[in-house]
């Protein structure tokens, strides 16, 4: 009886069966963020609670010199000056972070594939300062990469053609691409990339963040709309405000809400003046990095075409993990690549190197070419680099021969199903689509971040924790990326630590247990393969 | 420390007090402040209650109307810093629902303690008109 009144997304489900049925979507679109229980949210608020009256406690210590101080202070001489930096803007940072601060940059001295080597490193003092013992903690499995065709290593043919083009090339190219740093490599790469994706043409960029916030700003300006979901990146936000456009935001994967945006636009013009807007842009995510969420694109794409928007898709993490033959969500869903006027994605996750591209039409790719922040001021990507993503995406389209790309992008899917099942059916509570390899898994409660970090790290497996103010307040979670270079017997020592951490900290919170299948758990998976 | 942000929120503060089960923590709240005054042996019952209202209202003075800023850093570029949190809450829009119900809390909490603490005047009227006589009585 409980599941029809906290089962949040049931309208969700419901909505999309309808499409399902009327043919918008050719696959079942199953979401769930599962509503957080009650005495979990009360005792969370307790948690933060104590851990403030503390905070104020150790301050007020600290400012009567009763316990040492290890924050930097100004010195002696100008205590009556005007102080450099807020003392309670720092708080959070000094009371609670630092507590659990061994969770978050631990070094790792080996590539991380599916397994990494970690430098272990000791606190006599709290966390305020960090000694290394000099050992490493050897093969521990790695589910925080992004890491999700396992490209991620350091031998086979892309490294070896990495390291061959070093030879010729050297590393640095030490100029823009507009003025001497335009390789011929870089222009097989962006031939590449448009025919990877279907487009006309593309352009590549050095860094992933920088594309999207060098590019936004050449795309739109001041008069023009953008519409960003709720939950989109650092970087799509900074490039939106960078480029002075007015900025509107939608609730996260609700069209509702994009469709109500997008006729209020249009309807009542630029706020003062009513004039029509220069252009409007939905700047949307194939998948959320936090939530695990992938996006509606049949829907957004209808809107756009309706209402004459435009749409920008940063396929940051979903280009090479999604699809039959991983080209992203648009194939996820068998959509047409013209449709979407901007595809914008990274190689960082999927194929083992660095960086971001932008495709899209021709006259587009001209214009970027010369106006982007990016091409005119930034240096273009190092030939390595470059040789790497070549040899990678190659290997994805099937072009060098072998089947490996294929098998690769088939592996993840059955590791991303088998996973999420088997974690929902022990009881913790999942965010996002069935069908996305980022999964992030309920903690809620402050303590259980830092418990959870290190429990799983003391049983060999590395994992990625995240608590407010990156999240919302109750809302922390730990975030596992599922790779293709997970082998099956990973995959099942991660689960079972997994299980017996959840079951120490009393992680299983879910109200909606689904019964355990009986027969061997990788057997019985259909792909309901669209392309056939 | 902001980096890896999930959402495009600026100031998670705004949230706070919307968020799911906020409320009922701090009904929770008052009700623990409550029971622990009431385990003082030498304390009644009406000075309990006095001394739960004041408490709460002390606090909530000094958390809600006091203290400024954010104890962490947004990136809005200190817009936040000068404002207390009732002013952050929901980016300063009024009559919002968290508002009423830090409104009405304070009132609530407030009649409940002074029905328990002060006697209320009754009017009785006796029998005989010549007289009539006031008579107090305890609720």
């Amino acid at each position: 009886e409980f599941w029809d009144t906290e089962f949040s997304s049931e309208s969700i489900l419901k909505s999309t069966m309808n499409d399902f049925i009327c043919g918008q979507y050719n696959r079942p679109f199953l979401e769930s963020f599962e509503e957080t229980p009650m005495l979990v949210a009360v005792l969370t608020y307790m948690g933060y609670g104590i851990l403030t009256i503390f905070g104020y406690l150790r301050d007020f210590l600290r400012h009567w010199k009763i316990e040492r101080c290890h924050i930097a202070r100004e010195k002696e001489e100008q205590r009556d000056f005007v102080p450099l930096y807020q003392d309670f803007e720092n708080f959070y940072t000094r009371n609670l972070y630092m507590r659990i601060r061994d969770n978050w940059n631990r070094p790792i001295c080996s590539v991380p594939g599916a397994k990494v080597d970690l430098m272990e490193r000791t606190s006599r003092d709290y966390n305020w300062t960090f000694e290394y013992t000099g050992r490493v903690v050897l093969d521990v499995i790695n589910l925080g990469s992004y890491n999700y065709l396992g490209f991620a290593e350091n031998t086979g043919p892309c490294a070896d053609s990495a390291a061959e083009i070093t030879m010729k090339y050297g590393v640095g190219v030490a100029s823009t691409r507009q003025e001497i740093g335009n390789l011929d490599r870089h222009e097989e790469l962006e031939k590449l990339v448009a025919k990877f994706l279907g487009v006309e043409s593309a352009m590549v960029f050095g860094m992933g963040f920088a594309t999207n916030s060098m590019n936004i700003p050449a795309l739109t300006g001041k008069g023009c709309l953008i519409l960003s979901d709720e939950l989109n990146h650092a970087s799509l936000v900074l490039g939106a405000r960078l480029s002075g456009s007015t900025i509107r935001v939608f609730k996260h994967n609700n069209m509702q809400s994009l469709e109500k945006l997008l006729r209020d636009a249009i309807v009542h013009g630029q706020p003062r003046t009513h004039r029509p807007w220069k252009k409007i842009l939905i700047v949307v995510e194939g998948i959320y990095s936090m939530e695990g969420s992938i996006v509606r694109l049949p829907e957004v794409i209808d809107l756009k075409k309706r209402y004459r928007a435009y749409l920008y898709l940063d396929e940051a993490h979903s280009i090479g993990a999604l699809g039959s033959r991983g080209r992203g969500v648009v194939d996820y869903f068998g959509l047409d690549p013209c449709d979407v006027d901007v595809l914008m994605g990274t190689f960082t996750k999927s194929f083992g190197a660095a960086g971001g591209y932008i495709a899209g039409k021709w006259e587009l790719i001209e214009y970027l070419r010369s106006h982007s922040h990016s091409a005119v001021y930034a240096t273009s990507m190092s030939p390595p680099v470059v040789e790497q993503i070549i040899t990678s995406m190659k290997c994805i389209m099937g072009e060098d021969g072998t089947t490996i790309g294929c098998d690769r992008v088939r592996k993840l899917a059955e590791n991303t199903v088998y996973f999420r099942r088997r974690l929902r059916e022990m009881g913790f509570i999942i965010y996002g689509n069935e069908d996305s390899p980022v999964v992030p898994m309920m903690l809620y409660m402050p303590a259980k971040i830092g418990a959870f970090g290190r429990e799983m790290l003391k049983r060999n497996i590395g994992v990625v924790v995240v608590g407010f103010p990156a999240t919302p307040i109750i809302e922390s979670r730990a975030r596992f990326c599922i790779s293709a270079a997970h082998t099956k017997e990973m995959l099942d020592r991660a689960l079972s630590v997994i299980s017996e951490v959840g079951d120490l900290l009393q992680l299983k919170y879910s109200r909606r247990r689904i019964q355990p299948s009986l027969s061997l758990p990788c057997d019985d998976i259909v792909f309901e393969d669209i392309d056939d | 420390m902001n980096v890896g942000t999930a959402h495009s929120e600026v100031n998670p503060n705004t949230r706070v007090m919307n968020s799911r089960g906020m409320w009922l923590s701090y009904i929770l709240g008052i009700g623990l402040l409550h029971v622990i005054l009431l385990s003082i042996p030498f304390a009644s019952v009406p000075v309990v209650w006095t001394l739960t209202n004041l408490i709460h209202n002390l606090c909530m003075y000094l958390l809600l109307h006091t203290v400024k800023g954010t104890p962490f850093e947004t990136p809005d570029q200190g817009k936040a810093r000068l404002l207390t949190h009732w002013e952050q809450m929901d980016y300063g829009v009024q009559f919002t629902a968290s508002r009423k119900f830090l409104t009405i809390t304070p009132i609530v909490l407030v009649h409940i303690c002074s029905a328990i603490t002060r006697p209320v005047l009754v009017f009785e009227e006796e029998s005989s008109p010549k007289r009539s006589k006031f008579k107090l009585s305890q609720l």
